[in-house]
C-alpha cells in the first residue's frame, strides 16, 4: 500500500460536518520540520539531543531502512534493539505480506528472548512493539505475563505501559486477568493519584464479575476522594461494576446522588451515569434517585442551559452538550411513568427546546434527546406539541443526518400521538426513495407501522411503484414488507390477490416461500376469484416468466384451473375477455418445465401440473405425455420418478385418472395460519425459514412417492400398528385400499384411487390426529428441500398430505 | 512523593509470581501456548456458543448492552486498522470478524450518505477525517448525534495534543492515543467534557514519565 501522506485530519472539514473548527485550531504550517512525523511530539517533552537529524520523508526509502536496522543489529546484536518507530517503518515498508510476517517473526523472536532473559531496561518499548504487532493481527499471547510484570513494577512509566498492554492485549474472558486483581487493588490504594488512575482506567474497561466483587469496596472508597479527577474515574468504574454485578447497586446509590452536587462536569457527568445505571440496574435506586436528585438535576441544567460562554466547555456555541444530553437522558428515565417527576420538569425542559440552536450538530443533539424525554415522560400537552414541531423542523432539514434521527423519532412518536405521525406520511414516503441505504431502511419500517386500514391502499400502491425501480438489495426488504402489509390489511381478496400478483411479477425472485404458499390457500379459498386469478397469472407469466414465484404459482394456478383459462370461466365485471387454447396453457407449463426454471422444484410442480391438465384436457395427453415422457432419464431422481410415474398413469389408468385428479379440497385458512405462525416461531432460532417449515405448505406435489422410510416410522407412531407392506403396485384396486387403510395392511401411497372425504378422518382417527388434513400440508418426502432433520409429525403430514392430493 | 518506591512484597516480586503461577498453569511457563478461558470465568456475562458460523446470530440477539459504546474503531482508507478499542466483551475471532465486516460497510459508502450505518442490531456512527474513519459502535436507542460530537470531541484533544493531527501521528504513536482515549472514555462512557482538563491530565502524566526516565 502506499504511505499514507501526512495530511492533518482537521484541516479538511468532513462531508457532513456542520461545526466549523473554532479559530484557534488552524491549519498547520506546511514546514518540513512540521512535516516530518517520525521525531516525538513538542514540548512539554525537554528536547533532547536526537540521535540522528530530522528527516525529511522523501527519503525515507526502503533502503534507509534496511541501513538503520544493520546498523542498530550492529550496535546491540543480542537485543531488539530496534526502536519502536523503526519497527514500524520497517513493517510499513514492506511490499508484501511474506516480507511483513519476516519482519514480525524476527521482532516478535527478540521480544520473546527479552522477555525470558527478564532484561529490565527496554521492557517499555518491548511492550509497545508487542502491542503494536498485536495490532496488526499477530498472536502475542506470549507477552501477557510481561504486562503483569510492567504493572507490578514501582515506576510510574511501566504501570503505565502495563496497564495499557493489559487492555490491549487481554480481555476480560481470560484467566491471566484473575492474577492482575492483586496489583489492582495496591494501586488502588497508592499515593500517586495518577497510578490510582490507570487502576481505576483500567478496572473500568475490562474487570471481570469476580473483580469487580472483589475491588468493589475500594472503588466505593476512591469516590468520596477529594481530587476531581479520581472521583469521576471511580464513578465510571462503579458504572461498570454495577453492569457487571447489578447487586451492588444498593451500595453506589448514596455516594452517586451526593456527587451530583459538584461543580466539576467532568464529576458531573459521571456522576449522572452511575445514576442512570444504578435506575437501570435496581428499582430501589430508581424510587430512591426519584425522591432524592430531581430537584438537583434540574439545577444542573438550569446552570448550564443559562451559563454564560466558557470556552473550555463551549462547542459550536453551546456550553457542554454532553452534559445537557446526559441529564436530559437520567430525566427521562426519572420521569418515566412518575406524574409529579415529569410535572417538575416541565419547565425546564420547554426551555431547552426552545432555547437551544439547532444550526449545530451539537445543538441538534441536545434537541433530540430532549423530543426522546418529552416523549418518555408523561409530559403536559404544551410540551408535546413543542416536540412535534421540533420534529416537524427536523424531517424538513436536508441534512441526512438529521433525517434518519427524525425518522427515529418518529418510530417512537408512533405509540404517543399516532396522529401526529401520520400527518407526515408523504414525507415519510419520499424518505423511502432516498438515495441513503439506511434513511431508506428506516423509513420503510416507519410505513410498515403506519399502515392502517384506511391508507392501505393508497400506500402499497405507491410501495409498489417503488419496488419497479428499487435497488436489487432493497428489494427483498421492501417485498418482505409488502407482502406482511397485504397480508395483514386486505379487506378484500381481490385487492389482495391484486397486489401479490404484482408483487410476484416484479419480484417474485425475492418472495419467500410461505408468502406464496400462503397466496395459493387464498386462492383455493377464494372460488369466485379462481378463474380471474389463473387468467391474471397466465398473462403475467407471459411477460415476467423468469420470476420464480411467479412461475410456480401460476403452474400451480394453470394445472389446477386450467379448463376455467380456457374457457373463461367466471369473469369478473372488469375483466377482458382473452382467448387461450389448451395448446396455449401446455404451451405455458412445458416452458416452465423446460426453459426458465432452474430449479427441481418448479419443475416437479410444473410435471404435476402437466398431470392434471392432461385429465382437465383429453385431448392434450397424447401431447403431455410426449413432454413428460422426456424426463424419464434425467439424472434428478425426484424428476425421473415423477416423470416415470405420471407418464404410466396417462398411458394405462386413464379409468382412475380423472377421479385421482379431482379439483384439490379448499385449504383451511385460519387453521393454516394459526400453524404457520407457530411453526415460525418455532423454526426462527434452528432453520433457516426458506428450508423445511412444519407449517410451510409445499402445495401441488400431488403424487408421492412410495416412502418406505417414513412409511415405517408413521406406522410405529400411529395407534394402530399395522405392519408395512411394500408399496407402489401400480394396479391395486380403490376399494382395496380402503380395506388396507382401515387395518389389515400397510398403506398403499402412489396409486391410491380416489377415497372420499370420510376416508380422510378416518385416516385422521386412525392417526389420532384432530385437525383436518390439508393444512397439514408439508413438503412431501421426495422434495428437493434439504430434510434438516423432520420431526415425526412432519412425517405423519406428509402421509396425510399425499392421500388427500389425490382427491 | 509520586514515585515513591515501596520495598517489594512477596506477591508482587514477579520472579516469585511467576513461578507460581507456573506451577498453576503449566502452559504459561513456556509463554507460547493461548491461555484458553474456562466457563466459570464467565458466569457473569451470558454464555455464548463458540462456533462462528452462528456469531452474527448471537453477537445480534444474546449480547447484553454492556457499555454505551461497545467499540471504538480506527481504519484507514485502505481498511488497515489504527486504533481498536473494546468496551464490551469480544474474542479475538469476533473481534476480526467485526473489523472485516464493518471495514465493507463503511468504506464503501458514499460521501453524501448520513453518518450512521445499522448493522447486526445496532448503529455505528462514523466520520472520516481525511485518510481516517472513526467509528463507533452504540445501541440501537443511544444518541447518534452526541456520538458525532464524542467522536469530534476526541479529534480535537489528538489535535491538541499532537499539534495538527495527522494519520501518521496516529501510526507511529498510537500508544499515545490510546492514552488520549482513556481519558475520555471509560467503559464506553464520556469521562471529560473539557479539552483542557483532558489536555492538562495527560500532560502531567506525560511529564511524569519524563522526571522518571531522568
Amino acid at each position: 500500500p502506499p504511505p499514507s501522506p501526512p495530511f492533518p485530519l482537521l484541516q479538511i472539514h468532513p462531508p457532513s460536518s456542520s461545526s466549523p473548527l473554532p479559530a484557534c485550531f488552524l491549519p498547520a504550517p506546511t514546514t518540513p520540520a512540521a512535516r516530518s512525523r517520525e521525531l516525538p511530539p513538542p514540548p512539554p517533552r525537554p528536547r533532547r539531543a536526537l540521535a540522528r537529524a530530522p528527516r525529511d520523508p522523501k527519503l525515507d526509502t526502503v533502503e534507509k531502512i534496511v541501513e538503520d536496522f544493520a546498523s542498530d543489529m550492529a550496535l546491540n546484536p543480542f537485543s531488539s534493539g530496534t526502536r519502536l518507530r523503526d519497527m514500524i517503518r520497517a513493517i510499513r515498508a514492506c511490499k508484501t505480506a511474506a516480507e511483513e510476517r519476516a519482519v514480525v517473526r524476527r521482532e516478535c523472536a527478540a521480544i520473546r528472548a527479552a522477555i525470558s532473559g527478564d532484561g529490565q531496561d527496554l521492557r517499555h518499548r518491548n511492550m509497545a512493539k508487542l502491542m503494536f504487532i498485536h495490532m496488526l493481527g499477530y498472536p502475542t499471547h506470549f507477552g501477557q505475563m510481561e504486562c503483569l510484570k510492567l504493572i507490578a513494577a514501582a515506576g510510574y512509566p511501566e504501570k503505565r505501559i502495563g496497564y495499557l498492554g493489559l487492555m490491549l492485549l487481554l480481555d476480560e474472558r481470560q484467566e491471566v486477568l484473575m492474577l492482575v486483581t492483586n496489583s489492582l487493588k495496591q494501586d488502588l490504594n497508592h499515593s500517586n493519584q495518577f497510578i490510582v488512575g490507570l487502576a481505576l482506567c483500567a478496572l473500568g474497561n475490562i474487570c471481570s464479575a469476580e473483580m469487580a466483587r472483589d475491588l468493589a469496596p475500594e472503588v466505593e472508597r476512591l469516590m468520596r476522594s477529594r481530587d476531581a479527577n479520581t472521583k469521576k474515574k471511580a464513578a465510571l468504574c462503579s458504572v461498570r461494576i454495577v453492569r457487571k454485578v447489578p447487586d451492588l447497586a444498593e451500595n453506589f446509590m448514596g455516594l452517586a446522588a451526593s456527587l451530583l452536587k459538584e461543580k466539576h462536569h467532568g464529576v458531573l457527568i459521571s456522576a449522572v451515569q452511575l445514576c442512570t445505571e444504578l435506575c437501570k440496574a435496581s428499582k430501589d435506586a430508581l424510587e430512591y434517585l426519584r425522591k432524592n436528585c430531581i430537584e438537583g438535576l434540574v439545577r444542573i441544567l438550569r446552570d448550564v442551559s443559562n451559563s454564560s460562554y466558557a470556552p473550555e466547555y463551549d462547542v459550536a456555541g453551546i456550553s457542554d452538550p454532553f452534559l445537557h444530553i446526559r441529564v436530559l437522558k437520567l430525566m427521562r428515565m426519572l420521569g418515566q411513568g412518575d406524574a409529579d417527576c415529569s410535572d417538575y420538569m416541565n419547565d425546564i425542559l420547554a426551555q431547552v427546546a426552545t432555547k437551544t440552536e439547532s444550526n449545530k450538530n451539537a445543538g441538534n443533539a441536545i434537541l433530540y434527546e430532549c423530543v426522546e424525554t418529552i416523549m418518555g415522560i408523561e409530559a403536559t400537552s404544551g410540551l408535546r406539541v413543542l416536540a412535534i414541531n421540533i420534529l416537524g423542523r427536523f424531517l424538513s432539514n436536508r441534512d441526512n443526518n438529521i433525517r434518519y434521527v427524525a425518522l427515529n423519532i418518529l418510530m417512537r412518536a408512533i405509540t404517543v400521538d399516532a396522529q401526529a405521525v401520520q400527518r407526515h406520511r408523504v414525507t415519510i414516503l419520499e424518505c423511502v426513495k432516498d438515495a441513503d441505504a439506511s434513511i431508506r431502511k428506516r423509513a420503510l419500517d416507519l410505513v410498515y407501522l403506519l399502515v392502517n386500514d384506511t391508507n392501505v391502499k393508497p400506500l402499497t400502491k405507491e410501495l409498489v411503484d417503488y419496488l419497479q425501480v428499487a435497488d436489487p438489495d432493497f428489494k427483498e426488504d421492501l417485498t418482505a414488507k409488502i407482502c406482511s402489509i397485504a397480508e395483514k390489511f386486505s379487506q378484500e381478496k381481490l385487492w389482495y390477490l391484486d397486489q401479490m400478483f404484482k408483487v410476484l411479477s416484479l419480484a417474485g425472485n425475492h418472495v419467500k416461500d410461505d408468502v406464496w404458499h400462503a397466496l395459493i390457500v387464498v386462492i383455493s379459498n377464494a372460488s369466485e376469484l379462481q378463474g380471474y386469478s389463473v387468467r391474471s397469472l397466465y398473462t403475467a407469466l407471459q411477460a415476467y416468466s423468469e420470476q420464480g414465484s411467479l412461475l410456480r404459482v401460476a403452474v400451480w394456478c394453470i394445472g389446477e384451473y386450467g379448463e376455467m383459462l380456457v374457457n373463461n370461466v367466471g369473469m369478473l365485471e372488469a375483466e377482458g375477455p382473452i382467448t387461450v387454447t389448451e395448446s396455449d396453457a401446455v404451451d405455458a407449463v412445458e416452458l416452465g418445465l423446460n426453459r426458465y426454471s432452474p430449479d427441481v422444484t418448479t419443475r416437479s410442480m410444473c410435471l404435476v401440473a402437466l398431470l392434471k391438465l392432461s385429465s382437465r384436457f383429453p385431448s392434450m395427453s397424447e401431447r403431455i405425455k410426449q413432454i413428460v415422457s422426456q424426463n424419464k432419464e434425467n439424472m434428478v431422481l425426484e424428476l425421473q420418478q415423477r416423470s416415470i410415474e405420471f407418464g404410466s398413469i396417462i398411458q394405462r389408468h386413464q379409468s382412475i385418472r380423472s377421479s385421482l385428479l379431482e379439483r384439490m379440497p379448499v385449504l383451511d385458512e385460519a387453521a393454516y395460519l394459526v400453524k404457520r405462525a407457530s411453526a415460525t416461531q418455532a423454526t426462527i432460532p434452528a432453520y433457516k425459514p426458506a428450508a423445511v417449515t412444519p407449517g410451510g405448505l409445499k402445495l401441488p406435489n400431488g403424487v408421492a412417492k412410495p416412502a418406505a422410510a417414513p412409511l415405517v416410522d408413521l406406522l410405529d407412531l400411529s395407534s394402530d400398528d399395522a405392519p408395512v407392506t411394500s408399496a407402489a403396485s401400480a394396479t391395486t384396486a380403490p376399494s382395496d385400499f380402503l380395506q388396507d387403510l382401515l387395518g389389515i395392511g400397510g398403506t398403499n401411497l402412489s396409486t391410491a384411487g380416489a377415497p372420499s372425504s370420510a376416508s380422510t378422518d378416518i385416516l385422521m382417527d386412525l392417526l389420532s390426529m384432530g385437525s383436518s388434513p390439508s393444512q397439514n400440508g408439508l413438503p412431501s418426502p421426495g422434495l428437493s428441500s434439504p430434510a434438516l432433520g423432520k420431526s415425526n409429525s412432519n412425517r405423519n403430514n406428509d402421509l396425510i398430505f399425499c392421500f388427500c392430493s389425490h382427491y | 512523593h509520586p514515585t515513591r518506591s515501596r520495598p517489594p512484597s512477596t506477591d508482587a516480586d514477579p520472579r516469585r509470581w511467576h513461578s507460581r503461577l507456573s506451577a498453576i498453569l503449566p502452559s504459561l511457563a513456556t509463554g507460547c501456548h493461548p491461555v484458553r478461558p474456562r466457563r466459570q470465568i464467565r458466569a457473569a456475562t451470558p454464555t455464548r456458543p463458540r462456533s462462528s458460523s452462528r456469531a452474527s446470530a448471537d453477537l445480534r440477539g444474546r449480547r447484553p448492552s454492556l457499555a454505551m459504546i461497545n467499540f471504538v474503531l480506527l481504519i484507514s482508507r485502505q481498511g488497515k486498522v489504527r486504533l481498536t478499542k473494546w468496551y464490551s466483551p469480544y474474542t479475538q475471532k469476533e473481534r476480526t470478524k467485526v473489523i472485516r465486516e464493518l471495514s465493507g460497510l463503511i468504506l464503501t459508502r458514499g460521501p453524501k450518505l448520513c453518518n450512521f450505518v445499522e448493522w447486526r442490531g445496532y448503529k455505528v456512527v462514523y466520520r472520516r477525517y481525511a485518510s481516517l474513519y472513526f467509528c463507533m459502535c452504540i445501541d440501537a436507542d443511544d444518541n447518534e448525534l452526541e456520538v458525532l460530537e464524542i467522536i469530534h470531541h476526541f479529534v480535537e484533544i489528538l489535535d491538541r495534543y499532537f499539534g495538527s493531527v495527522c494519520e501518521l501521528d496516529l501510526i507511529f504513536n498510537f500508544h499515545k492515543a490510546y492514552y488520549v482515549l482513556d481519558e475520555i472514555l471509560i467503559s464506553g462512557e464520556l469521562q471529560e467534557s473539557s479539552k483542557k482538563n483532558v489536555a492538562r491530565l495527560i500532560a502531567a502524566q506525560d511529564s511524569l514519565v519524563e522526571a522518571a526516565k531522568e
